[in-house]
């Protein structure tokens, strides 16, 4: 009987301190873990996706969407070893519906995804769509950058396209494929409606059954009223995942999608992705800080009254003891006392810090500063912020006080 | 947290009737809990895999026909791979003489025919609040 | 249940119906609903009401006569009674065959070889884990295999059922040791038990072997070479057992069987066949619960529509087209695990149901299946429940003693009635082969099973000493398992290595070849490949993977 070997890439679950490396060298029970922590929302999430920002953006991320039945899992399962075939690493996600009333869900993508989900160089993963307040988009989110931190060449989303929460995954997506079973033109009108704008690929499946040809032309005829997203002419192509054809096209298609409008949507405009306008300004304040562009500070999440931020020490940031600088720390730290501090529509100005140093960094580790309201008033703001090793160790513990003016920020003004 | 427990239901070895577990898959759903399912015939390396990467808290056995009889072989390839801490229970029919062998491998409990469902779906939420408290501790 | 209660009062002008409509209301207290496993409802007394005499010739009848209702020969058990084939199958060929030896010295008057699992799979001995090797039937991988489980059975005078899924290697092997023994295919009877690949799919995912399409070419390809080569064997056994056991009602199971059987007769037309060709060979094999009379009706509805249906569709002319012949086996799902002494009464109940149902063919469980594959203990004991009723009970003195009666004839129109609109709903849906495909099956089948379960957890359904009657057992009530002796095993496999070094190579690849370019259509029959193969010493494994890799390894289609 064929034996697959699946184990490699397991062993014990490394401590916390070799979390980041381990993750980044693809160790596939820690992604899991750290994966099932991001999904349960434990803290510990927080600042391993901070830590884990700064090493996304290497990952072609496309989402595969359509509804149940359509034909995703069997595209899927032929698009995942034909890439393997190519050499790539791949990472699949697969968004399964949970039952509204008790919350269960069967995770069944895992059925015909079993042949090419035991190659070694493929991980997958179920979420169900279940209870996730906020939906799953920010979950998602961290997800995708974890798995593109862990080296995934290509990271795959599939989703059943249903719903404002899909539509938000799909947005993750640098490219996005819609998979559209053969039929006759009710399915193609249930399409247009929602899903079919947002598809850079759109695949006929079961290209071996009746109406696949009808459902191509209606497609192409449908594209013909559309604008090219992105300069990209959006392309209509025919699969039988059974027999494998036309999925090499597929694949080409996605690379010539990738080569054309880039990689890293997501990272790039990730306001739009969670749809918050404070998010951006606050991020727009980090960015134009050329104090923490210098310093290669990344911003990864703002609201009201906090902010996280993160650092990787570099050879810049070294004191000459070789470990990380304490004015590196405090900058750090300082920028995001900044943000959290206006994040409440006004100018606020430090007029006063404190610093503690407990334990020190060194070159490679990745530092994470969350700041939070601790009071605030018309006058006065106070603030905390704990800076924090990769594992977890507290290396600085900040409070700062704040000046509340009157005075909207300039960006505002300009708006 | 949410506890809501994720669990595989599967098979390995050679035989095929599944009627077992697709029953304790679809109750374990209805009970709210988020289940992998696969087809019968899993090869012990996919199995592992699986859990790994789905990061089950309880792995489910169906075996009819004497399966079971490598159930030992899972849990050392479970422990290999570092997933010493899930929960794996047996379902199906397991003679008295070889409970004793699989309790003695590590599994958590075996259900014989005749298990009321619920009791299933109880044992699995417990084991999973064991499991999570080793892998999260607070 | 929020079912309305079914009207307890029959609507009789008729004195005494009357009183008695009045005392039984008043008498009975809240009385419950009940409604059988196919979810009919049973009133509490069944009357002349409940019949229309003038439908008598058309529904009931004489036994071996049309509409079949009451037996599909003249004579049925008072004069041949069943045939008493026990499902055996355990460890390697010569365990078997001494196992086979005793059983038909016990009063077993056919053979039916159960291979082990991972012949199931269609894999070779070598292929698998060694543990698993012989723990549920015979480890046969080859002719020279069979020919030892079946030494010193005469091929010519016994029945064989072959427990052998698509592409049927253990006939082929068969066939190749009765010519090696001089023995005329022609006078070879028996069945090919696991040809449905339908219930497979639906049940027992042995399907896995072959995808659907290939699946359904080989049978085909089966039936019409055996009706040419074998006359007297029956290519295909339509399997409601797997259908029940995997959780259909028995109706569901019914109408599931017929309609796969209406698939291989429209294929088998298609493929150029004349109906009164391939239907005399058709035989059915179905699962016999613990719903006494449901089980009952079930077997009578089954065999009036199948003789009305044959004729409406397809015009069959010949009576033994019209004949549902069945095997059927006392169902493992009622047994339990608990006080396992008590299934031997389960078996009698479900064996009697079989035998009042008009059978051909019986296999009775062993009290200990619900425990470990049946010890020889228990199936001695299997075999004696159905001497006990066969020649103490007078079961067989009258033809469908049952007939006639208000209620089972009730009852047997009552599930004619629902497998006609489920046979309507497969139809609809473009048949079995495609309602299998889409899942509709599975999906059915799957809430029927859990809602039996729900039945049992919920204490709506009493199973004696699993929610009911729960005493302090003795572990020494348990049988011992029985198990193959692991040296003899090992023995098994170093023999068949040495055997595949020293057969010819070319042969075998030569064959193989052969059977490849059937598979890919070079207008061959590929069941007479196969059969060519076995001949020329391939092995189980080599067989299937050859047809594995030309025809496709079937996908799973799981619908929780």
């Amino acid at each position: 009987m064929k034996r697959i070997d699946g184990s490699a890439g397991a062993g014990k679950t490394p401590g916390a301190k070799d979390r980041i490396a381990a993750i980044r060298a693809g160790h596939r029970a820690t992604i899991a873990r750290a994966i099932s922590e991001i999904e349960h929302g434990l803290p510990a999430a927080d600042a391993l996706s901070a830590a884990l920002r700064p090493f996304a953006g290497h990952a072609h991320v496309v989402g595969i969407t359509g509804a149940p039945g359509a034909g995703k899992s069997t595209l899927i399962d032929a698009l995942v070893r034909e890439q393997v075939a190519r050499g790539k690493r791949i990472a699949v996600v697969a968004i399964d519906p949970s039952s509204p009333i008790t919350g269960g869900a069967v995770l069944g993508d895992r059925i015909r995804m079993g042949e090419a989900g035991m190659a070694e160089a493929v991980f997958i993963r179920s979420l169900a769509s279940r209870g996730h307040a906020g939906g799953l988009a920010k979950p998602a989110r961290r997800i995708v950058d974890l798995l593109d931190a862990a080296g995934f060449g290509l990271v795959v989303v599939e989703t059943v396209g249903a719903g404002q929460s899909d539509v938000d995954i799909a947005a993750l997506a640098d490219t996005s494929v819609v998979v559209c079973p053969p039929g006759l033109g009710d399915g193609v009108q249930a399409i247009k409606a929602g899903i079919l704008e947002i598809a850079d690929v759109l695949v006929v499946s079961k290209n071996d059954q009746p109406h696949a040809e009808r459902t191509k032309r209606d497609l192409d005829d449908m594209l013909h009223l559309r604008a090219r997203r992105e300069g990209w002419r959006v392309r209509v192509l025919r699969t039988t995942a059974t027999t494998g054809e036309g999925i090499p096209a597929l694949a080409d298609a996605l690379a010539a999608h990738a080569a054309e409008t880039g990689i890293g949507r997501r990272l790039r405009a990730s306001a739009n992705v969670t749809g918050d306008a404070m998010v951006a300004k606050l991020r727009g304040f980090s960015e134009r800080d050329p104090c923490q562009q210098h310093n290669a500070i990344v911003f990864v999440d703002a609201g009201p009254g906090h902010a996280t931020l993160s650092m990787r020490v570099g050879k810049p940031h070294l004191n000459f003891n070789g470990k990380c600088h304490g004015g590196a720390i405090f900058c750090l730290a300082d920028s995001a006392f900044g943000i959290a501090s206006n994040s409440h529509g006004v100018v606020a100005v430090g007029i006063d810090t404190h610093t503690t140093f407990q334990v020190a960094a060194s070159e490679g580790d990745v530092l994470t500063a969350r700041a939070t309201e601790v009071s605030r008033n018309a006058k006065l703001g106070v603030y905390r912020v704990d800076v924090t090793r990769q594992d977890g160790a507290a290396v600085s513990a900040f409070t700062g006080t704040v000046h509340v003016t009157r005075r909207p920020h300039e960006t505002d003004a300009v708006a | 947290m949410d506890i809501r427990p994720k669990v595989l239901i599967t098979k390995i070895g050679l035989d095929g009737h599944d009627r077992g577990s697709r029953i304790v898959a679809a109750h374990l759903r209805d009970a709210g809990m988020e289940v992998v399912y696969t087809p019968p015939w899993q090869e012990i390396p996919t199995v592992v895999k699986l859990a790994l990467e789905e990061d089950v808290d309880v792995i489910g056995i169906s075996s009819l026909a004497t399966d079971h009889l490598i159930v030992p072989k899972l849990m050392a390839a479970l422990r290999e791979a570092g997933l010493d801490e899930v929960g794996v229970i047996v379902g199906g029919i397991v003679p008295d003489e070889d409970e004793k062998m699989l309790l003695d491998a590590g599994v958590a409990r075996v259900f014989h025919p005749g298990a009321p469902l619920d009791d299933i779906s109880r044992f699995v939420t417990e084991i999973t609040a064991r499991v999570r408290a080793a892998r999260f501790p607070a | 249940m929020n079912k309305p209660l079914p009207d307890p009062i029959p609507a009789s002008t008729d004195e005494a119906g009357i009183r008695w409509s009045a005392e039984y209301a008043a008498q009975i207290g809240a009385d419950k609903a009940v409604e059988n496993r196919s979810g009919i409802p049973i009133k509490p007394l069944y009357t002349p009401l409940d019949v229309d005499p003038s439908r008598f010739d058309a529904d009931v009848g004489f036994p071996g006569q049309a509409p079949y209702t009451r037996g599909i020969y003249a004579t049925m058990h008072r004069g041949r009674t069943w045939t008493q084939r026990q499902l055996i199958g355990l460890g390697t060929p010569p365990a078997y065959n001494a196992r086979l030896r005793d059983i038909l010295g016990q009063g077993a008057t056919a053979v039916s070889l159960i291979p082990c699992n991972s012949v199931f799979r269609g894999y070779d001995m070598d292929e698998v884990d060694a543990e698993l090797l012989g723990t549920c039937g015979v480890v046969c991988n080859s002719a020279g295999h069979m020919a030892t489980c079946l030494s010193g059975v005469d091929l010519a005078a016994t029945s064989c059922a072959m427990n052998d899924p698509s592409p049927f290697t253990l006939l082929a092997f068969m066939l190749a040791t009765a010519k090696r023994r001089g023995v005329d295919w022609r006078s070879i009877s028996g069945t090919s038990n696991q040809s449905d690949y339908l219930s497979h799919f639906v049940a027992n995912h042995m399907f896995f072997r072959l995808a659907l399409p290939g699946a359904r070419r080989i049978l085909t390809d089966h039936i019409a070479w055996c009706n040419e080569n074998v006359p007297r064997w029956n290519p295909l056994s339509v399997v409601g057992q797997h259908m029940q056991q995997a959780g259909a009602t028995p109706a569901e199971a019914l109408a599931f069987t017929l309609a796969s059987a209406l698939q291989y007769a429209d294929d088998c037309v298609a493929a150029g066949m004349s109906p009164d060709a391939f239907l005399p060979r058709f035989t059915f094999f179905f699962d016999i619960s613990i719903s006494f009379f449901e089980e009952i009706a079930k077997f009578r509805a089954g065999r009036r529509l199948w003789a009305r249906i044959v004729r409406e569709r397809y015009g069959a002319q010949d009576p033994r087209s019209w004949r549902f012949k069945f095997h059927a086996q006392t169902s493992g799902v009622d047994l339990t695990r608990q006080q396992p002494l008590n299934n031997i009464a389960r078996v009698t109940a479900q064996a009697i149901a079989g035998i009042f149902g008009g059978l051909q063919s019986m296999h009775t469980d062993a009290y200990d299946e619900a425990l470990s594959c049946p010890t020889q203990f228990g199936a001695r004991i299997a075999v004696a429940t159905q001497n006990i009723l066969r020649e103490e009970a007078h079961l067989t003195d009258v033809i469908d003693p049952l007939g006639g009666s208000y209620y089972v004839e009730s009852l047997t129109d009552a599930i004619e009635e629902k497998v006609v609109a489920i046979l309507a709903e497969v139809e609809a849906a473009g048949g079995m082969y495609r309602a299998v495909e889409s899942g509709l099956v599975q999906r059915r089948v799957g809430e029927s099973a859990l809602r039996f379960q729900q039945r049992i957890d919920d204490g709506e359904q009493t199973v004696v000493g699993v929610n009911a009657y729960q005493v302090e057992e003795e572990a020494s009530a348990r049988p011992a398992l029985a198990r193959p002796d692991a040296a003899e095993m090992r023995a098994h496999l170093a023999d068949f290595a040495a055997w595949k070094a020293q057969r010819s190579a070319a042969a075998v690849e030569n064959s193989l070849a052969s059977l490849a370019r059937s598979a890919q259509g070079d207008g061959g029959n590929m069941f007479g490949a196969v059969v060519a193969a076995a001949e020329a010493g391939c092995t189980h494994g080599e067989i299937c993977g050859t047809l594995r890799r030309e025809l496709g390894f079937g996908h799973p289609l799981i619908v929780v």
